[in-house]
């Protein structure tokens, strides 16, 4: 499972399709084998039951003319009477005579008891009576003449017992005709498949070839395991589904069935009918060529569809990941460009987006620092905000902390960092409540703006309700620092109002949202004077004049400052008017 | 004698029942030819093959006629002494063609009609079986015996040798389809000591009955 997670988008789509087609391929290669070779397997066995009947229409024909031609000759009164001179040298030559005169392979004449009289064309088995031929034997007991296929001089021979009537029987006349090679191959001939004759001792005649022969049959005898097996299977039962099994020619896989043969012998004889099963599955062979050919085929178009698919869908997915791993490594200027409006059209389109807003915040955050509130932020990312130089009257806060270089003197740096720390999160607090901005923090304090870039008309006040909020969120800052041992801290606030001119300055890496005019120097005087007046909250007049009656004044006064020509008349803020907080 | 040349095989019982006679006069010997179910054989030939010593012979030379009737031989079974002469009068309106192939006596009367063949004399004992070469199914059988005491049975079984001089003969009894042979059928008679009574018991077969061509007529 591990490495098919590991494995590329591509691999994923190919491998599955692959693996399918090749096992539809598989599949229908299995199922044209089965039917093709069933196929072949019944119209094989159809011509072998051909030639099974072919040969018994051919023996049927020979018996036939057997009988009546040697029914003919028995009938000759000139036989009869040669027979009757039981003269051996005459009746050898009647045999040869009459043998070619109706053709056949042998004809042997008899007495009324059986006892042979002469023969002609293939000579009697000295070892064993005539009478122990199943023809003569039936002809003797029913003066009938009778056929049968029996032994002869190891031959197979078709023969025919006739009875010599003088009226009685006074002899028998025998015809044969052998049932040879060139039997074996009449009946190739004229149906198709290989012949050949045989009982399990041995072969008497086939249509092989001698090479092949010798092959099948060495020393035509019944050598290879398989051939007895079925001949005593076929020899113990009658097989009326007559079952094919193969046999092996050089390689060469023979179908064969065997048909058995009314005979008169020891052992049950067969017809052994075979046929190539190979060259008849040739078209088999030719089917599946052209089925891999096309699987193969498929394979291919699958690869190509495959890869055409997965670069589709690889490639854009692919750069979106390369272009994620830029954007990582903080190159927001990363976009993709894809022509397209499927869910990867969407994912490019949401990456840059992304990206885009990633950027933006990006550029927010080089502008204004970290301590941007959110709404504030969220007006800038909208657009709404013109970050270009613009002049505005706004307020300015600046907020202090007093003796903060005596306490950094005595204060472990840790703990000064977090005293300070502690004192920006509240400070930010404050003024990220009334909508202002922290310009910068200057180590001790913050410098905050008011009505820019969000422009408020009431920027003078939120200014100072930010002042007064810094002061008020002390006490409990200050009991939380005692009780950790650190010193408590006291702090003072000016606030001056003015027009200024804002925009965001600076190199393009390096460029802030700054603040440049009187009332930023102004309100820095300001928060100096409260050393001076002992006060914690003192705003100029031009603060002051903006102001409704929200807050409780306390002294005003008059004071040169530092850098600026004119003296500056300053208003201490006490708290918020108590109407005005008992209204809001 | 030489052998004689009756064909069969099997089993037979002999019974032989002897009666008391007067032994100077000429005698009867009569008996009866059963199967062995107990069944009566017509057409069995019994004779004497084995004469008394001394017997006395018959003069007169013996003849004998087989007749040829509707595509027939008439009758079928033809006892005769050694030596007769057999007639073979065509009685047919058609030609035949009588012939035997046998070992007893081989001969052939070609193509006749009517009573113009020459006699035939039969020398040897023993069965001449007759065909005729033009109608396959014609059989007829002459049996040649050493003398003249034959009989043949009747649809009864019965047979009776007559004036046989008294003596004491070797009686025996053929059949056609006798599945024993002639000599295997002897039974030992003294005749003349009053009448002799034999029983044959023969294990036969019926003839096989060749088809008759039945076109035109006789």
């Amino acid at each position: 499972m591990n490495w098919w997670r590991r494995r590329r988008l591509r691999t994923k789509i190919f491998l599955p399709f692959s693996v399918l087609i090749v096992a539809i391929l598989l599949a229908t290669l299995w199922v044209t084998g089965v039917a093709v070779s069933s196929w072949v397997e019944r119209s094989l066995k159809r011509q072998f039951d051909a030639t099974g009947d072919v040969y018994r229409g051919l023996m049927a024909e020979r018996a036939e003319r057997l009988l009546g031609e040697t029914s003919l000759l028995a009938g000759d009164f000139a036989l009869k009477r040669a027979i009757a001179t039981y003269d051996p040298d005459t009746l050898s030559s009647v045999a040869e005579n009459h043998r070619e005169r109706i053709g056949v392979d042998l004809l042997w004449i008899a007495d009324e008891n059986g006892r042979l009289l002469a023969a002609a064309g293939r000579a009697a088995d000295a070892d064993r009576p005539l009478t122990a031929l199943a023809p003569l034997a039936q002809a003797k007991d029913t003066e009938a003449p009778a056929v049968a296929v029996t032994e002869v001089g190891r031959g197979l021979v078709q023969l025919v017992a006739v009875p010599v009537f003088g009226p009685d029987p006074i002899g028998y006349l025998l015809a044969g005709e052998a049932i040879d090679d060139a039997t074996a191959q009449q009946l190739q001939a004229n149906s198709g498949p290989a012949v050949s004759f045989l009982t399990s001792a041995r072969v008497f005649a086939s249509s092989w070839p001698a090479a092949e022969r010798e092959q099948l049959f060495p020393g035509s005898m019944i050598r290879t395991r398989a051939l007895q097996a079925q001949l005593v299977r076929a020899g113990a039962a009658p097989d009326p589904e007559r079952s094919t099994f193969l046999l092996d020619l050089r390689g060469d896989r023979l179908l064969s069935i065997l048909i058995p043969i009314e005979a008169q012998l020891p052992a049950p004889l067969f017809a052994l009918v075979q046929d190539s099963y190979d060259r008849a599955l040739g078209p088999l062979a030719t089917l599946a060529r052209w089925i891999a050919l096309l699987g193969a085929a498929a394979l291919l178009g699958a690869l190509v569809v495959g890869r055409v698919i997965a670069s589709g869908i690889a490639a854009p997915v692919q750069a979106l990941v390369s272009a994620m791993h830029r954007v990582l490594t903080g190159d927001f200027s990363q976009r993709l460009t894809l022509r397209r409006e499927d869910e990867i059209g969407f994912l490019a389109h949401s990456f840059n987006e992304m990206v885009a807003g990633l950027a933006e915040r990006e550029r927010i955050k080089d502008t204004f620092g970290s301590f941007v509130s959110r709404d504030v932020a969220a007006a800038v990312l909208s657009g709404q905000l013109p970050l270009d130089g613009e002049r505005r009257e706004v307020t300015v806060l600046f907020q202090d902390v007093r003796g903060f270089t005596s306490i950094a003197e005595r204060t472990d740096p840790r703990m000064l960092v977090r005293i300070v720390n502690r004192l920006f999160a509240e400070m930010a607090a404050a003024v990220e409540a009334q909508g202002g901005i922290i310009r910068v923090f200057t180590g001790d304090g913050v410098m905050a703006l008011f009505g820019a870039p969000v422009a408020y008309a009431d920027h003078a006040a939120r200014a100072v309700r930010a002042g007064l909020d810094m002061l008020a969120r002390l006490p409990a800052m200050n009991a939380e620092l005692e009780a950790e041992q650190l010193p408590a801290l006291r702090i003072g606030v000016g606030i001056a109002t003015g027009e200024v001119i804002v925009g965001r300055m600076g190199a393009d890496q390096r460029s802030e949202y700054n603040v440049v005019g009187d009332a930023a120097n102004l309100a820095s005087r300001v928060e100096g004077l409260n050393k001076e007046l002992g006060t914690a909250l003192l705003i100029s007049a031009t603060t002051a004049v903006c102001l409704g009656t929200e807050f409780a004044l306390g002294r005003r006064a008059v004071l040169s400052v530092k850098g600026k020509e004119r003296p500056v008349e300053v208003v201490e803020v006490l708290s918020v008017a108590p109407e005005a907080s008992q209204a809001g | 004698m030489s052998a004689l040349r009756f064909m069969g095989a099997g089993t037979i019982v002999v019974v032989a029942l002897f009666g008391v006679g007067s032994p100077l006069r000429a005698a009867e010997i009569s008996g009866r030819v059963i199967d062995p179910q107990g069944n009566p054989v017509r057409a069995a030939v019994v004779f004497i093959d084995q004469p008394a010593a001394g017997a006395a012979r018959p003069v007169k030379e013996p003849t004998a006629t087989m007749d040829q009737v509707h595509r027939q031989f008439v009758p079928h079974i033809l006892p005769v002494e050694v030596g007769t002469l057999v007639s073979f009068p065509n009685h047919d309106q058609i030609h035949h063609h009588v012939y035997s192939l046998s070992r007893t006596k081989t001969f052939e009367i070609p193509l006749y009609k009517g009573e113009t063949a020459p006699p035939i004399r039969f020398d040897q004992v023993g069965a001449v079986k007759l065909g005729c070469n033009i109608h396959d199914w014609m059989s007829g059988v002459i049996l040649v015996v050493p003398t003249p005491y034959f009989a043949t049975t009747d649809e009864h079984g019965a047979f009776t040798l007559r004036g046989v001089p008294p003596g004491t003969y070797g009686v025996v009894a053929w059949h056609e389809g006798s599945k024993v042979t002639v000599e295997e059928t002897r039974q030992s008679v003294t005749a003349g000591a009053g009448a002799s009574l034999l029983t044959f018991t023969l294990e036969v077969v019926e003839p096989r009955v060749r088809p008759v061509a039945r076109r035109g007529y006789e």
